[in-house]
């Protein structure tokens, strides 16, 4: 009779818990304070231009908006700058700030629960060709282009083409983005060129390469130039997509090599042509003869690092990773740091240098899509671009007239060379990769392809690209072309 | 003599091995708590000397708001795991005293919430949390956490209360004990090296859980893994802000740990010997 009572009671104990947690739960679901929440500030320069214009800003006045913000330079100088977007628009804006390492993980599940949480999201070109068949992404083209949306300040022909280019995209796979919808705006972007030590280089009277062969006969020369450990070219190696894009996908671009061609309905991998394995052929001897002794573990962190530190004395990346490495207080080798345009192949004239690009989109299940343009609008806006640039770390922005400006050109004088080089590659600045849904998986297998053929796993680097080739070809067989 | 001498030697050996295992095991601590020092410009080119400064302390505690994510990780670890306790302890007395049908199904379906990865259920999760609104709170989170924390309360307090022979309590009651009084007073403390130690190690897992936080909450709340991660910025990895806030996350668990050392170590060899 007693345990029949012992077995009431804890059932009893256990259901009147889980009532009380639910109870508690409403109210602390309400009550949770936004910590992130945004009150009105003082209304900057803004309202001026809005009055001289007429464009209507408040007209989403209320409205509250969610954003997921990936952690980088540019996300915090958009999150500075949240309190005077809400004194012009009257919309309010929370916002969470997720780490890189798991950032897309995030926006993947927030994005495939279709619940309109968050509003806008940060992305780059790659995510959004998998995102946009999907239909997580909305297109902008409307908005862009309706005057009761967009102030007729905003200029969207002053956006480099090739940089906003590489956010618009037909979802056809195997076609090259820069046309169709567009699916994402930029907030700046990167291209890959060589940045070098210039007292490293002044020291050991030499001069900084101009093409590839120069380059291969200055690495012997860098061997330990400051010591153990010190090594002449910092480059990525890690088994991971970010691998092949900055440096390698640049020089193969430039080689007149393709990663895919379409064949008939299907999407065909090409990194077994002859100017793909030369290519590749020279870049893992590159990494032999003057590359990190752990080159194989290497990602953005490293190689930037390293040039930082005075341990390489090249470093061929994004233009922005040795930029960071040389505002003063940063790095040992702070000032000593100076940039040229990426190596030209043998033969070649001009460099086709990929990029990287910060962006931001606006998910297609948002219940406040019109408010959420206008936080677009004003954030890739002429305006706020120009004082990211100059007063963020906003180095390589997406717009002409803010790269062109005096003032941020002042900013630059800081950095040898970085101006120029910019000038130099930014006609060919694209994406060169296909657009293609498997994107990441296939640059992955290649990235591991990359540091087998330098461990020695294969014969030839032909060998390995063609078994490269047909693990690709494997991956994207279900694609539908066209 | 010589066996003094022998025992002389042994002992040396003994405390030698053990020396250098302690160095082996706290060198990471050390190391990390080194690094706190550094700035980021000497962390590459210096070992162990170099001019130590505060400023990494200054930009975690000051400069960002890991002091807000240190009190929301111990709001909810701490919520979980007296949710728990509360729950998991009357559960861990049922599965062991009473004999009911699908008894032992049950008791393995509590087990398998620990095996189940938590990428694999995150998506129906995170459906259901933005449907519930229990998304980004901190009972939202309490909740999930239980997945972590509950199945492995219930199966370490199950065991303890095994060992308990039935005659212990059915004496109580003889001496005219209500059962609320047999539990209190005559369980309650039998089971108290288990219970410490299975808090204690699912406080320690609730502390550290990562995709749960990650998934569920982010705008008003974050927890210290998620926030940590955030010295890995964009431009450079911050190393010396990173292992502060490491450091500080250790914290808890470290003095929690040496707090109960005793009942731990009890707790965890107690069981084991006598099976």
């Amino acid at each position: 009779m007693k345990r029949h009572w012992q077995k009431i009671i804890t059932l009893t104990l256990a259901i009147a818990m889980i009532l009380s947690l639910a109870a508690c739960g409403g109210s602390t679901a309400t009550t949770a304070a936004p910590a992130a929440t945004t009150t009105a500030a003082a209304a900057d320069s803004g309202e001026t231009s809005a009055a001289a214009t007429g464009f209507d800003w408040k007209q989403q006045d209320g409205s509250k908006l969610r954003v997921m913000f990936n952690q980088h330079p540019y996300a915090e100088a958009i999150i500075q700058k949240i309190p005077d977007f809400t004194a012009l628009t009257g919309i309010e804006v929370e916002y969470s700030l997720t780490p890189e390492e798991n950032y897309f993980d995030k926006v993947t599940t927030a994005l495939n629960s279709k619940s309109g949480d968050p509003d806008i999201f940060m992305t780059g070109a790659y995510q959004v060709w998998e995102y946009a068949p999907a239909g997580y992404v909305e297109d902008l083209s409307g908005y862009i282009n309706d005057a009761g949306k967009t102030s007729p300040e905003y200029d969207f022909a002053d956006f480099y083409p090739g940089i906003v280019g590489s956010l618009q995209w037909d979802l056809v796979a195997g076609h090259k983005t820069g046309s169709g919808p567009q699916w994402a705006l930029p907030l700046g972007f990167e291209m890959y060129s060589l940045a070098y030590n210039k007292s490293v280089f002044a020291d050991l009277g030499l001069t900084p390469p101009t093409t590839m062969e120069e380059l291969k006969a200055l690495l012997p020369k860098l061997k330990e130039f400051n010591g153990p450990g010190s090594y002449a070219l910092a480059i990525r190696g890690s088994r991971n997509w970010a691998t092949i894009h900055p440096g390698y996908m640049t020089t193969y671009a430039s080689y007149g090599a393709q990663d895919f061609v379409v064949e008939g309905d299907k999407l065909v991998s090409k990194v077994n042509s002859p100017e793909a394995v030369a290519m590749t052929d020279e870049w893992v001897q590159m990494i032999k003869d003057g590359g990190a002794p752990s080159w194989s573990s290497y990602t953005w962190y490293q190689a930037g690092a390293d040039l930082g530190a005075g341990k390489a004395a090249m470093l061929y990346d994004a233009d922005c990773n040795g930029y960071f490495q040389n505002v003063e207080g940063a790095s040992q080798e702070a000032g000593d740091i100076a940039w040229v345009p990426a190596p030209l192949p043998e033969g070649k004239s001009d460099i086709y240098s990929n990029m990287w690009t910060w962006a931001i989109a606006m998910n297609s299940s948002s219940k406040n899509k019109d408010a959420a343009w206008l936080f677009m609008q004003y954030f890739t806006s002429k305006e706020y671009t120009q004082w990211a640039s100059v007063n963020a770390k906003v180095v390589d922005p997406a717009r002409k007239s803010v790269f062109e400006s005096a003032e941020f050109q002042a900013v630059l004088d800081k950095a040898e060379g970085f101006a120029a080089t910019f000038d130099a590659q930014i006609a060919n600045t694209g994406i060169q990769f296909t657009p293609q849904p498997h994107f990441f998986e296939t640059t992955t297998e290649w990235a591991a392809t990359l540091q087998d053929i330098v461990g020695g796993k294969y014969k030839s680097t032909q060998e390995a690209m063609d078994a490269l080739k047909e693990k690709m070809d494997e991956i994207v067989s279900d694609v539908e072309v066209g | 003599m010589f066996s003094e001498n022998q025992s002389l030697l042994s002992r040396l050996i003994q405390n030698l091995l053990l020396i250098i295992y302690s160095i082996f095991a706290l060198f990471p601590l050390f190391w990390m708590a080194l690094i706190t020092f550094k700035s980021d410009l000497q962390m590459f080119n210096t070992t162990f000397f170099f001019t130590p400064t505060l400023d990494n302390y200054k930009a975690v505690l000051i400069g960002t708001d890991y002091i807000k994510t240190f009190i929301d990780n111990v709001i909810v670890s701490g919520g979980a795991v007296l949710v728990s306790v509360i729950a998991g302890v009357p559960a861990a007395y049922a599965l062991a005293r009473f004999n009911f049908k699908y008894k032992e199904d049950l008791a393995f379906t509590i087990l398998s919430f620990k095996f189940a990865p938590e990428i694999l259920v995150i998506l129906p999760l995170f459906m259901i949390y933005q449907k519930l609104h229990l998304y980004d709170t901190y009972l939202g989170l309490i909740w999930v956490y239980q997945l972590i924390t509950m199945p492995l309360l219930i199966w370490v307090v199950r065991g303890y209360f095994e060992d308990i022979s039935v005659e212990v309590e059915q004496a109580a009651e003889l001496d005219g004990y209500p059962w609320y009084s047999v539990f209190w007073k005559i369980l309650l403390p039998l089971i108290k090296p288990g219970l410490v130690a299975s808090a204690l190690l699912a406080f320690i897992f609730a502390w550290n859980s990562f995709t749960f936080s990650l998934q569920l909450s982010g705008f008003n709340i974050q927890t210290v893994t998620v926030a940590s991660l955030r010295y890995i910025a964009s431009d450079t990895v911050h190393y010396g802000q990173m292992a502060v806030a490491a450091t500080i996350a250790a914290l808890p668990e470290v003095i929690l740990a040496l707090l109960i050392q005793k009942h731990l170590v009890r707790g965890l060899s107690f069981g084991a010997v006598k099976g």
